[in-house]
């Protein structure tokens, strides 16, 4: 496995994990303090991040360096598939205003819709990569 | 299998090359070769033109269609 599909694979499971538990905390109403939940989520996902691309670049054979070619054409699918994604998920999100939703509410359904636009754009060029390589 | 055959793999091994030389030699991953040799990619006009300048031979002799 290249260095590019180790981290992507890292940011996937790593946005997967950590904000299912943060939706999860929400969902049950544990989370009362969200901005201190939240904060603590971005921590989280940063440090997780830097450890492991630390660990991946001092593990892995390949080096990092510039998308060539053929990962730059994968990298615009991926995003492609994750706009429209995003646009979906964050309709779907501000029409959750008409079910009578909080701001809090909405925010979270919007934070909701990246994190998914993001995973699925993470998980199409780790597909994509797998396949082409 | 992509339409576009190529002998990238023949003319690499006969040069000694491995496939993380020749992707670092035009600018590619070790992946991309890889994936060109399979036959999984088929490369920009200008990156064919770069492996067959560095192979100092013709890019229809490199890449030919196959059906």
């Amino acid at each position: 496995m290249s260095f590019r599909y180790k981290s992507g694979l890292l940011t996937l499971i790593s946005l997967a994990a950590i904000y299912s538990y943060y939706f999860y905390r929400i969902s049950t109403g544990e989370g009362r303090e969200q901005l201190a939940l939240l904060l603590g989520v971005v921590v989280a996902i940063v440090v997780v991040q830097v450890v492991g691309l630390a660990i991946i670049a001092v593990t892995s054979a390949d080096r990092y360096g510039p998308m060539d070619e053929r990962e730059r054409g994968i990298d615009r699918r991926a995003t492609a598939v994750g706009y429209y994604t995003l646009i979906v998920t964050t309709l779907g999100a501000a029409a959750t205003v008409h079910l009578g939703t909080g701001s809090s509410r909405m925010a979270n359904a919007i934070l909701l819709a990246i994190v998914v636009s993001e995973c699925t754009r993470q998980a199409v060029f780790l597909s994509l990569h797998h396949r082409r390589a | 299998m992509l339409p576009i055959a190529n002998r990238v793999r023949e003319e690499r091994e006969a040069r000694g090359l491995t496939q993380s030389e020749l992707g670092a030699a035009i600018g590619m991953t070790r992946q991309t070769i890889a994936a060109i040799e399979q036959r999984r990619y088929s490369p920009s006009l200008e990156s064919a033109f770069r492996l067959a300048r560095l192979f100092e031979t013709g890019i229809d002799a490199l890449f030919h269609w196959e059906d």
